[in-house]
């Protein structure tokens, strides 16, 4: 007689197996809950008998079971979000907004030490604004800012690490797809999410630009030459540059705050302007097809990567593992801040040497119980998860976005980003460490919605 | 992506299969632009004239895994799908391809198994004509595009399949009709080709 405990552990283990060696997470969460659910439907209606008896009951519920989730997990309404920011992120790229964002707060911000790094920072966040991919973000500003910040005589490796760590933001600030695909894992509202993440964003912004006048001052080698200045009536029209952006802000923003917009609608709103100005820029019908293959492709990977380890946590359901794994830990004699900073270094370790998503949604199923069980708030632990995973971005080995910096600008070395990249990684778990200390800072903006208990 | 440019049947094979994956993409993406232009017209009809569209929210709802299956090979034969790469990308040869094969053979499994499943499951839909919850659409089409979406991966697995027999046999052949998982590296190369295609070289030039 198998327990259904057992089969969950061995599954845990295979699953392991699987994803190590290579094979797709969501298939790997699919096939390692398939086997599961059959073994756990199997061996809870066998109470004597071998494991062939278990499978042979186990068999054809367990299949009707799993078949059932693509179609019952995804017809979601709050899931049409995701499509609709990844759409939007594609059509900013050929909407000009990266250089309106850049030169407005160029404009801006200047004449303070550092002006052009900072204004960078800046102009990431601004741009993460229409944009939920880090990746993209740092791309499109390795062309437009790295040039710029060279000319004025920074050193090759701080630009470069300005526009990796400036990228992350992009994670945060919404439309931010990771935090959508946390609040369906979770089942926690879209919307507070969105909500939360945008003052974090904004903070961690401002604390990697403040860090940079320090170190600016302190080495004003850093700091290249001073820009000239900058009247009132030029940085007032330089908004001008900036309304795609802030049209969508006000919209997305606006309408999940308020309620009176779904953050799908928001979404496609956004979306919609981005195009028309796009199509204003003169994106071709070439850059358009591709873009609207590239968003699809990404919503599949998105969508895929769903329904498998939706697959997955039913299985892990039906064993009680979660459960089990939650009693165990709550069960330690500890502060329940340790069991949290074991958490975050999980993240921060496996953050090398995998992709967030499949990170995000093969450790939730197990973490996010037991969260809830040490009474942290899910919707704080979301930000502060994202966090990680910006950290992870620019961290050794994989680092992806030093890796997109340095696939833009092939004469900056690869080792030189890291080197640059190093104090906005001291931000960042200070960062981590501000929104430990103070939850407020996170929660207080979603508690604000409209319509919220 | 640049596919593999020999001229062998199998080539021409994975090359055919792939403008079908390539166009059942554009199904998706389709579907993708018109959730959009829908939502917008949900928003413009209740708030200007105070008239939601009956049944948007259960239409939306169903295009979501439309979308996800209409895609799905085509993403599998680009490697856009999550993994983890860090013991792929330290083997090479024969080894490679072992790994390759077990977890494509692993996935075929699956792939069976849930054509199995979602096919029972847009029967019953079918039979007893289940329809959405508000607005009374059958929801056995999407249902049955998830069984094809399904059906469509299997054949391309199935292609993977081959391929990789062939490339255990001879490791040093060009790979042919199996998705080569991109490095980090190659990531950051695509991403600054989109970015240079986007921003050209003269608009980089931000003016003061």
């Amino acid at each position: 007689m198998i327990e259904p405990i057992t089969i969950g552990l061995i599954g845990l283990g295979m699953l392991a197996v699987l994803v190590v060696i290579g094979m797709h997470v969501a298939y790997a969460g699919a096939f390692v809950g398939l086997i599961g659910i059959v073994l756990t439907i199997g061996a809870r209606r066998v109470r004597d008998g071998d494991i062939f008896d278990v499978i042979e009951k186990g068999w054809s519920p367990g299949l009707l079971n799993a078949g059932t989730v693509p179609f019952s997990e995804l017809a979601h309404y709050s899931l049409s979000v995701l499509p609709m920011f990844i759409l939007i992120g594609y059509m900013a790229f050929h909407a000009r907004l990266t250089q309106g964002a850049f030169y407005c707060m160029r404009m801006w911000f200047g004449h303070l030490p550092g002006g052009l790094a900072v204004a960078t920072v800046f102009a990431t966040a601004a741009f993460a604004a229409v944009s939920g991919a880090s990746t993209a973000t740092a791309a499109v500003f390795s062309r437009v800012a790295i040039p710029e910040m060279l000319r004025y005589g920074y050193p090759p490796g701080f630009s470069a690490g300005v526009v990796a760590a400036g990228g992350t933001l992009a994670s945060l600030i919404p439309p931010s797809g990771i935090l959508v695909i946390y609040a369906i894992i979770v089942e926690e509202s879209v919307g507070k999410l969105l909500l939360a993440g945008f003052i974090p964003g904004i903070i961690s912004a401002v604390i990697y630009a403040a860090s940079i006048m320090v170190r600016v001052k302190l080495n004003p080698a850093l700091g290249g030459e001073k820009l000239g200045d900058v009247t009132w009536s030029e940085r007032i029209s330089s908004l001008g540059q900036m309304w795609g952006i802030l049209f969508v802000v006000a919209v997305i923003m606006g309408g999940v705050y308020t309620g009176l917009m779904t953050p799908t609608e928001s979404g496609a709103i956004g979306a919609f302007v981005v195009f028309l100005l796009a199509l204003k820029n003169g994106m071709t019908k070439g850059q358009f097809l591709n873009g609207l293959a590239e968003s699809a492709k990404t919503a599949v990977m998105i969508i895929t990567i769903i329904w498998g380890i939706l697959i997955l946590v039913r299985f892990l359901g039906f064993s009680d593992l979660p459960n089990v794994i939650k009693e165990l830990i709550l069960g330690l004699d500890v502060n329940r801040y340790w069991i949290l900073l074991a958490i975050l270094l999980l993240y921060g370790v496996l953050g090398m040497f995998m992709d967030a998503i499949g990170m995000l949604l093969l450790t939730l199923p197990l973490v996010q119980p037991l969260i809830i069980a040490l009474g942290f708030d899910p919707i704080w632990f979301g930000i502060i998860v994202v966090k990680m995973v910006e950290i992870c971005l620019i961290t050794p080995p994989i680092g992806l976005n030093c890796f997109v910096v340095a696939g833009v600008r092939p004469d900056i070395p690869l080792s030189s980003i890291f080197k640059g990249i190093w104090w906005f990684f001291v931000c960042d778990v200070l960062t981590v460490a501000l929104f430990v200390a103070f939850p407020g800072i996170v929660l207080w903006l979603p508690n604000q919605m409209l319509g919220a208990n | 992506m640049v596919l593999p440019v020999s001229d062998t049947p199998f080539a021409r094979l994975d090359r055919g299969y792939f403008m079908i994956e390539k166009s059942m993409n554009y199904i998706a993406a389709a579907f993708l632009f018109s959730l959009m232009l829908l939502a917008c017209a949900e928003v413009f009809m209740r708030k200007v004239f105070n008239s939601p569209i009956h049944g948007q929210a259960d239409l939306v709802e169903i295009m979501i895994p439309t979308m996800g299956f209409f895609g799905l090979a085509y993403c599998q034969r680009l490697a856009g799908h999550v993994r983890m790469e860090l013991l792929i990308h330290k083997l090479k040869g024969r080894a490679l391809w072992l790994a390759e094969f077990t977890s494509n053979f692993a996935t075929i499994i699956i792939v069976v198994i849930m054509i199995y499943g979602t096919w029972t499951n847009f029967l019953n839909a079918y039979e007893i004509g289940d329809t959405s919850m508000d607005a009374q659409i059958p929801v056995w089409p999407p249902k049955l595009i998830i069984t094809l979406g399904f059906c469509l991966l299997l054949g391309r697995c199935l292609i993977a399949f081959c391929g990789y027999i062939r490339l255990i046999r001879h490791p040093d052949a060009e790979p042919i009709g199996v998705p080569i998982s991109p490095t980090v590296s190659d990531i950051a190369k695509s991403e600054a080709e989109v970015a240079r295609d986007a921003i050209r070289d003269e608009d980089a030039e931000t003016r003061r």
